[in-house]
Order: C-alpha cells, then structure tokens, then sequence
C-alpha cells in the first residue's frame, strides 16, 4: 500500500501526457496530491502504530520510520496546498499570456517527477539511492526554476544545477568512503543501508567514516542551503515561479537536511559522542546565520529576502542538529516542520504579490493591506513568523533551541545566535514593513484577490502555524519523540 | 593484475592535466573521450576479475554501459550542442597554462596528504589508486572554476563523475549495482539538460561566457 | 683492456652512427610525404662535404668564435662516452654521474650560446636567447627525473640506474616510469631542438632556435657544430632506451653471443626510439614560441608526478 506513493506520481505523468484542457491538467493535480496526502497518513498511522514501515520487495528498499514519516508528511501536506494555490496562480498566468498551455503541461509533469524523486529519497533504506533521487530533484527542478525563459531566470537555473550537481557529485565521494567504512562490517547485500549502518555503527571504521561525513555534510549543505555552499539558493528561490518556490524552501531544504541527520546518526554513534560531527554542524549553522543576517540587511529584492532567510533557518536546524542534546533535537525536527509551513505561506502569499503588482523590488510595492488584503494580512503576520515572534510556531521551536544551547553551556554561542536573530528581525521590519501601508496608485494596479484557492491555501497554512505555536498535539509529539530517539542512535 | 591498474590510473591522471592543459572546446571534448575509454579499461579490468574471483557480472555491466553513455553519447551530444554556439577564439581562463598545470600538480600532492591520513586506506597499491582518482576529482573540479566558458563547467562536472566512479571502483570494488545505474541516470540527464540550458544560454546572452551571467548579485 | 673495447664500442656504436638518425627520420619524413628524400646516409655525404671546404670567419669575431665547434664536439663526445650502450660492456671504473652529464652538455650550450653573439648578428642574438629561454624551461624537468632515476637505483651513476632499471624486469609498463619516459621524451625533444620544439629544418627568422646559433659557421666548423649536434642526440636516445626499455631479459647467453644480442637490441630500440621521434615530427607542428612553457610546465609535471608516484608507492 505504501508503494502507490511511488507510483501515484508517475501515473499523473503518464495521464498529464494525454490530458487536453487545462482543467483536466489542474485536476489531475488535485486528485494526485489527494492521494499522496491520504496514503501519507495510512503511512503515518502505521508508523504510530509499529514503529516503522517497510516491505521485503526490491531487498527491503522501501523503509519508513519515524524520523522519515514526519518529513513526508510535511511534504504531502505542503504540496497539497502548494497545488490548490498554483490552479488559481496558474490560471492567472495564462490569462496575462505568460505562459501557454503546452508550458502548463511541462510545469505539471516536471512537479510530479520532482515530487516522485523526493518521496524516494524520503522513503528508501539504501543511502546510495537517496542520493540519486535528490540528484534526480535538481534535474527535475532545473526547468521549473527557468520557467519564466527571461535573462535572470536563466542564469539563475544555471548557478542553481551547476552548483548542486557539483554539491551532490561530492556528497557521492562522501557515500562512497562511507560504503568503504563499513565494507568490512556489512554484506553486500545490504551495504549503505542506513538502518544496518545504524545497527552496525560501532564497528565502522572511524578516520573513514569521519572523512565522509566531511564530504557529505559539504555536499547534502549545498543542497540544504548551508553557508558558504549556499550562493544558488537566493537566485533559485527568487526566480522560481511562486509555488515551485515555496516547494523548493518548505520541502526540498528539510529532504536534503533529512539525509544530513540520517550520516549524523551513524557517525555520533560510532565515535560515541558529538565532539566531531557536531561541531562541524554548529560552524555551518552559524556561518549561515551569520551569512543570512548580512544579507536580509541590504536587500531590495523581496523573494530574495525570504530566500536568505531559508538560508538562516536551514543554519539554525543545523546548529541545533549539531548540538545533539535531546531537547536541541527535538527543538530542531520541530523548528523543520514549522518553518516549512511559515516559508511555504510566505512564498505562495508572495506570488500573489508579484502577480498583482508585477515588480520584484520592494521599493516598487506599497499599500499592500489595501490592494490585497487577505494576502496582505497573511504576508504581515507571517514576517513576524518567520522572525520568530509569539503566538506563531517558530517562535516555539527557536525558544527551545536557545535553551538547549544555554542548557548546554554554550553561552557564548547562545548570545551571539540571539543577537544575529535581532539583526534579522530589524533587517527584515525595516526593508519590508513599508510595502503595508501607504496609498496604492489607483490606476496601476487594481485592487482585490486574484488567486481565491490560493488565498485559501494561505490562510489554512497560516491557522496551522498558530495552532502550532499554541498547542502540539499529542500524536504528533509522540512522533517527534521517537525521531528523536532514532536520532540520537535508537 | 595490480601493476596494470597502477598504470591505468597514472595515465588517467595524465588526462586529467592533459584536460588542463588544452585551450579549445574540441579538445576539451576528445580529451573527455580519450578519459572515458580508459575508464572503460580499468572497469573492463575489474570487470572481468570479479567474473573469475565472484562470478558477478555487475561490472562488467556497466563496463558496457560506460562505454555506450561516456566513450559514444555523450561527446556527440556535446559536439552537437557546441557546433550551434558561437565560437570566438578568445582567452578561456584567466591564468596561463604553466600555472594551471603546476596548481593541478599542488592538487595530487594536496589529495596524497589528505588521504595518507586517513589509516583506514591500505598502503601501497590501492593507496596509489585513490590518490590517483581522488586528484582526477579535484581536477574536474579546479578545471570547472578555471575557465571561462560555459563548455567548461560541463566537462569538469563529467570529470569530477569520472574521478568518482574510478574512486568507487579502486576502493570498494563498485557501488551496489542500483546505485550505480542510477548515477549514470542522473548524469546523463545532467549532462542534456544542461547542453539544453546552454543553447538557450547562447540565444539569450549571444555568447556561452559565464561572466555574463552576473545580474543577480547580492 | 676492457676499457679499450668499451670506448672503442662507444665510438662505434655512438659517435659513427650517430649521423644515420637524421638520415632515417628525414626518410621517414619523405615516405609519409609521398616522395623518396634523401638517402639515409645522407648526412655523412654532407659532413665530407663541408669538411673540404674552407671556414670563413668573421672579422669582428673573437677566439670564442673559432674554439666553440671544437668545444661543442668534446663535450659531446666526452658525453657519448659516458653512456653505455650496453651493461654488458664496461671500462673498469667510469667516472661521472647523470648530473656531470647534463652539465657537459651545459657548457657546450653556453659556448655556442656565447658564439652566436660574438659576430653581431641579429639572428645569433635571438637563437641565443630563445636557447637560453628554453634550456633553463627545461631543466627542472632534467633535475626531477635525474633525481627520482636516483631516488629509485640509489645512486646517480649512469650504469648503476641503468642496471638497476635492467633488474626491474617489465619496468617499462608501470605507473612511475612510464611518467619518467614521457617526461624524457619532453627533455628530448627540447634538448635536440626538434618538432615540436623548434624546427631543425627552417631557415625562417620566426622559427630558428638552434639553426639560428650556428648560422654564422661555414666549413670544417660547421661540420663539427653538426657533428656535435647528432651525437648528442644520439647519447640522449642511448640514455633513454636503455634506462627506460631495458630488455636485457632476453639475452639469456653470456659471453660473445650475449653482447651481440645485446648491442643488436640496442640497434632495435634505437630504431623504435627514431621512428617515434620521426611519426612526433610528422603529426605535430612546432608550438608558437610562447607556448613552449606549457610543454616545459607539463614535462615537469609528468617527472613530479614520477616522483611522487614513486613516493606514494612506498618506495617499491
């Protein structure tokens, strides 16, 4: 049962191919997206109930546990409201003739390769194919970036599948010393699966192993958007057409860290503690942090500026990953969840801001809560999200974090996480709080919602992340718990 | 059956700063061929030894497979998108190729400390195998960041694929067999998409120079 | 008495059939260029030749003009002794290494050098510089491979490296030596002043490095400056065939018989030696001057890399 989620995606392939009206292309995508996000809980339901997911087929490939199913979940539920937005933003985009209908089929088939590749990547126990599906998410992405054919798009697909590819190619020397590792210790049959390595992981060769967690910390990073690997993200994230956008920042960022904290898993518990792995973790974190709270500060761009502060978040999981106590890990499977909710709203409310006014510049953007109000409301409070301000659910997961750093005896790097968290919240109030008020110039843009479902996504999305703050529920905590305690070594 | 080896990757590495040295986009196509058929021999080589010792077939597998993706396909795919762009005869990197070649040399020498670090790496002849390969990998890559066109960044992504498949091949004798198609996979469809991005790189910016990619900064 | 045979056999094998090279490289030359060329003992037909007719001197000359071809002659025949043609044969105690001969070569080069801008040409100024540019390209080169040859037969004497390469076995099929070859070849090429280097063929001012030094020379001098040129390049070859394909496993007979196989496969690697020199000369073309430090900068690389390959092995 759980193998349709391998092949619901590739069927709305095939039937994209045959589809004739944009309509039956649009439902297409709802119908599939249902079908992940049902078959998403039958797999959560089973994961709660034993532990974990997995078929004997193809040599035991398919294994999902609980560290896996959150990240799926997160996945299915994003990309389920990412499609219910993209039918309105589309539509839009056909109307003002941007995009023809043959463009709108591409888009389709490539969002459900991507899709595929990622559930792969979230639900296998073989890490040799974890890599491939993640490459196989640049490939799929690349197109999807460049969408829009125009100068910047272009050049930003570039950078974006020059630099991943060459990420990804070395995370693959990483795998490959990994796979040395442990040549001795495991079967061929069941080499680079991560529940054996897990299993097996004291008696995993260490200088090796440790090498290869270099390579693929540096690799997955890129992907992840951890400084200084990060130079593609702004322009991917900014260029992307809207939903692929949000799809890009919620999902494929917590894909790619999810393959980080599987090799973190393996290497703490071979060298017992986290001295090695962790530390490098927390430098990327903060180097990202860091890197975010320069840039947000002089941005004029504002898909950019919520690109770099993916790139803050990404640095603060990481960090928090690397502290490896059990609060800091709860704290940081918590704060990957929250932030994909927040950056998807963001991203999607976004989009609907660059369709009505047809400016990237913030400069160019004012009397927003006027012009667009549902969006308007949802864009405000969801910057004071991202910033980490209370009732709003990142404000939660960043709370625990720096608690667990200073639980930690890390004053030193608690304070300065605090003060960079400042500077980004002023940098972000101060580019952006003008773009709310002010009058909109009649004439120039009309007032009023142009993307209805995708202000419904939007809002659903920004109702989640206020329960969140408030409450966690019970099912869902008892999940995040046992993540993490299959992170801290099972 | 070692000191066969031992040459194979020598005279890969060789090509490897053969590559650096060369200056034009046909060159830089057939000197990836000339690569690609080495590495053909040395998994041909592996190939047929885990056929006497294991009776698999998996290498040899994708022995063949090497040899119809890299020796064939894909240089044809790459001269056939090369022919439709401009080519001006201009300066392809910046610094000259006596520097190029001895920072390829600082490369092998940098690759041979890391790895005689690490004991877990027998001594001896894989020792020379992995250091060999791991220079062609950081090769690739210092060839990518070294010139100017985009042709460029293409062939020193193949190479860094190269260096890693040959990597994986000397130490480990092989990725699980899946992994392995699946790399050649996504590496072809790399390698057309970004032939295709290329040809429109080319109508958009009427040239395949990466510098004029840069309105995106900050 | 065995040190009168072996520099009697030096002076035959080496210094009497050094001139048959040119002559077989420019038959090779005219047989891929569809015609028949000069016959392979041409060049001893031009040695007669110019040593009946008078040398002219200039006036404004110094002695350093009239005792360079005699210098240039010694050095390259003190050199020729120096190398072996066989293992089997040698004198009781040869003195010098592989350093003392690259640097007799040297001071032959700084002669003609120093010649060539004694008459006040302009073309032996510009061969001068041009030369000096490249020998001093190449010998970093020189010293890695003379010091990784060292390294691996624990001495610098030429006979011993030699010898010991001889025991390797197959030697010539491993990773270390087969850099070793290559950078060789390189040394070779810009030692002898060949394609693709410079071209020993052209009298054009765009393209003359060594023809442009011994421009000036006419008569018994320029027969010396010649004669001194292809033996030089005929103890390189010597140096590189039998330090690098040594093949004396297959003289398995001692005595009489066993040196004659040996000296005849000698003449074989010679023959191979020449016709890869040849086919080099047919396929390329010579590089633009200012390309020449890449071919330097890769021929060090390859003896670097020799060593260091030789390094990562441990030593074997």
């Amino acid at each position: 049962m759980g193998l349709v989620l391998w092949i619901a995606p590739l069927i709305a392939v095939a039937l994209s191919q045959f589809a004739k009206k944009a309509r039956t292309l649009h439902a297409i995508s709802i119908g599939v997206s249902l079908v992940m996000l049902v078959l998403a809980g039958y797999c959560t339901h089973a994961v709660m109930v034993a532990g974990e997911l997995t078929y004997t087929i193809f040599n035991g490939l398919f294994l999902i546990d609980s560290l896996s199913i959150i990240i799926l979940d997160i996945v299915t539920v994003i990309y389920f409201l990412t499609s219910i937005y993209a039918i309105g933003y589309l539509q839009e985009e056909v109307r003002h003739g941007k995009i023809s209908s043959e463009k709108l089929r591409l888009y389709y088939m490539l969002m459900y390769v991507f899709l595929f590749a990622m559930v792969v990547a979230l639900t296998v126990s073989n890490i040799g194919i974890i890599w491939v599906a993640i490459e196989a998410t640049t490939l799929a992405s690349a197109f999807l970036v460049g969408f829009q054919n125009d100068h910047n798009s272009l050049e930003a697909a570039w950078k974006y599948i020059i630099i991943c590819s060459v990420g990804i190619a070395i995370t693959l020397v990483g795998i490959i010393f990994l796979h040395l590792s442990s040549v001795d210790v495991i079967q061929s049959g069941d080499a680079l699966k991560w529940n054996v390595l897990l299993s097996e992981a004291k008696h995993l060769d260490e200088p090796v192993l440790r090498f290869a967690f270099i390579f693929i910390l540096i690799g997955f990073g890129t992907k992840a958007g951890l400084a200084p690997m990060h130079t593609w993200l702004p322009d991917a994230h900014s260029q992307a057409p809207s939903p692929i956008s949000a799809l890009l920042s919620g999902v494929l960022l917590n894909s790619a860290m999810y393959a980080i904290i599987r090799c973190l898993t393996i290497v703490n518990k071979n060298s017992g503690d986290s001295q090695f792995a962790g530390r490098l973790m927390i430098g990327f974190g903060l180097l990202s942090v860091l890197t975010a709270a320069i840039f947000i500060l002089s941005q004029k761009d504002y898909k950019r500026l919520l690109a770099y502060s993916s790139i803050e978040h990404m640095g603060i999981i990481a960090l928090a990953m690397g502290l490896f106590t059990p609060l800091s890990i709860f704290a940081g499977l918590l704060h990957m969840m929250n932030h994909s909710l927040t950056k998807s709203m963001l991203f999607l409310a976004s989009g609907n801001i660059l369709q009505k006014y047809n400016a990237r510049e913030i400069s160019k953007i004012q009397g927003l809560l006027k012009t667009l109000p549902i969006t308007g409301t949802v864009f405000l409070l969801g910057l004071l999200a991202i910033s980490g301000t209370p009732p709003f659910s990142i404000f939660g997961s960043e709370v625990n974090v720096f608690i667990s750093v200073f639980n930690a005896d890390q004053a030193g790097l608690g304070i300065v996480l605090i003060l960079l968290l400042a500077i980004i919240f002023a940098g972000i109030a101060a580019t952006l709080f003008r773009v709310f008020f002010g009058s909109a110039d009649a004439g120039q843009v009309q007032p009023g919602e142009t993307n209805l479902p995708g202000a419904l996504a939007i809002c659903v999305l920004l109702i989640a992340i206020v329960v969140t703050g408030l409450y966690l529920p019970d099912g869902l905590k008892d999940l995040f718990i046992a993540a993490r305690q299959i992170v801290l070594g099972g | 059956m070692e000191h066969y080896l031992d040459l194979l990757s020598v005279l890969m590495l060789l090509s490897a700063i053969m590559l650096v040295s060369h200056k034009r986009i046909r060159s830089y196509i057939r000197t990836f061929r000339l690569q690609a058929i080495l590495i053909a021999v040395i998994a041909g080589f592996m190939g047929f030894e885990s056929l006497m010792t294991e009776g698999s077939i998996d290498i040899l597998v994708i022995c063949v497979i090497i040899i119809a993706l890299k020796v064939v396909i894909i240089p044809m795919l790459l001269h056939k998108t090369f022919a439709n762009v401009e080519d001006v005869v201009e300066k392809d990197f910046y610094l000259n190729i006596p520097i190029l070649i001895l920072m390829s040399c600082v490369l092998v020498v940098f690759s041979y400390f890391t790895l005689s670090g690490i004991s877990g790496l027998a001594s001896g002849h894989v020792n020379l195998q992995v250091v060999n390969a791991f220079s062609v990998i950081l090769i690739g890559f210092f060839f990518m960041i070294s010139r100017k066109k985009a042709i460029g960044q293409i062939i020193g992504y193949l190479v860094m694929e190269n260096g890693i498949f040959v990597t994986a091949i000397f130490s480990t004798h092989g990725m699980p067999f899946i992994v392995d198609i699946g790399i050649f996979i996504d590496m072809i469809t790399a390698v057309l998409i970004m032939g295709v991005m290329v040809v429109q790189i080319n109508e958009k910016f009427d040239s395949i120079n990466i510098n004029n990619l840069r309105n995106l900064r900050g | 008495m065995s040190t009168i045979t072996y520099l009697l056999l030096q002076i035959v094998m080496i210094i009497l059939l050094a001139p048959l090279v040119n002559g077989v490289i420019g038959k090779i030359k005219a047989l891929t260029q569809k015609r028949t060329g000069a016959p392979v003992l041409q060049m001893y037909f031009d040695l007669h030749k110019l040593m009946q007719k008078s040398a002219v001197v200039s006036d404004v000359s110094s002695w350093i003009f009239r005792v360079t071809p005699y210098i240039v002659f010694g050095t390259a025949v003190v050199a020729a002794m120096l190398v072996p043609v066989s293992v089997r044969i040698l004198p009781d105690s040869i003195p010098g290494d592989m350093i003392m001969l690259f640097y007799i070569l040297a001071l032959g080069r700084f002669f003609i050098c120093l010649a060539a801008l004694d008459t006040g040409s302009a073309f032996g100024g510009m061969g001068s510089s041009r030369e000096v540019m490249i020998s001093s390209l190449i010998e970093p080169s020189v010293i890695v491979v003379i010091f990784t040859l060292g390294l691996i037969s624990k001495s610098t004497s030429v006979f011993i490296i030699m010898e010991t390469m001889a025991q390797r076995g197959s030697s010539f099929i491993g990773p270390v030596t087969i850099l070793l070859f290559l950078a060789m070849l390189m040394i070779l090429i810009a030692e002898t002043s060949r394609i693709p280097i410079d071209d020993p063929a052209t009298h054009l001012e765009l393209t003359m490095v060594h023809e442009a030094m011994i421009l000036e020379y006419s008569g018994r001098h320029l027969a010396l400056m010649e004669f001194g040129a292809v033996i030089k390049q005929m103890m390189l070859m010597t140096l590189m065939v039998n330090i690098f394909l040594p093949l004396e496993s297959f003289v398995t007979v001692a005595g009489f018989p066993g040196v004659a196989l040996s000296l005849l496969i000698y003449l074989g690697k010679m023959l191979v030696l020449t016709v890869i020199i040849a086919l080099i000369e047919v396929n390329t073309v010579k590089v633009r001057f200012f390309s020449i430090p890449n071919l330097a900068a890769l021929s060090f690389i390859l003896a670097f890399l020799g060593f260091m390959q030789y390094f990562v092995l441990g030593r074997s």
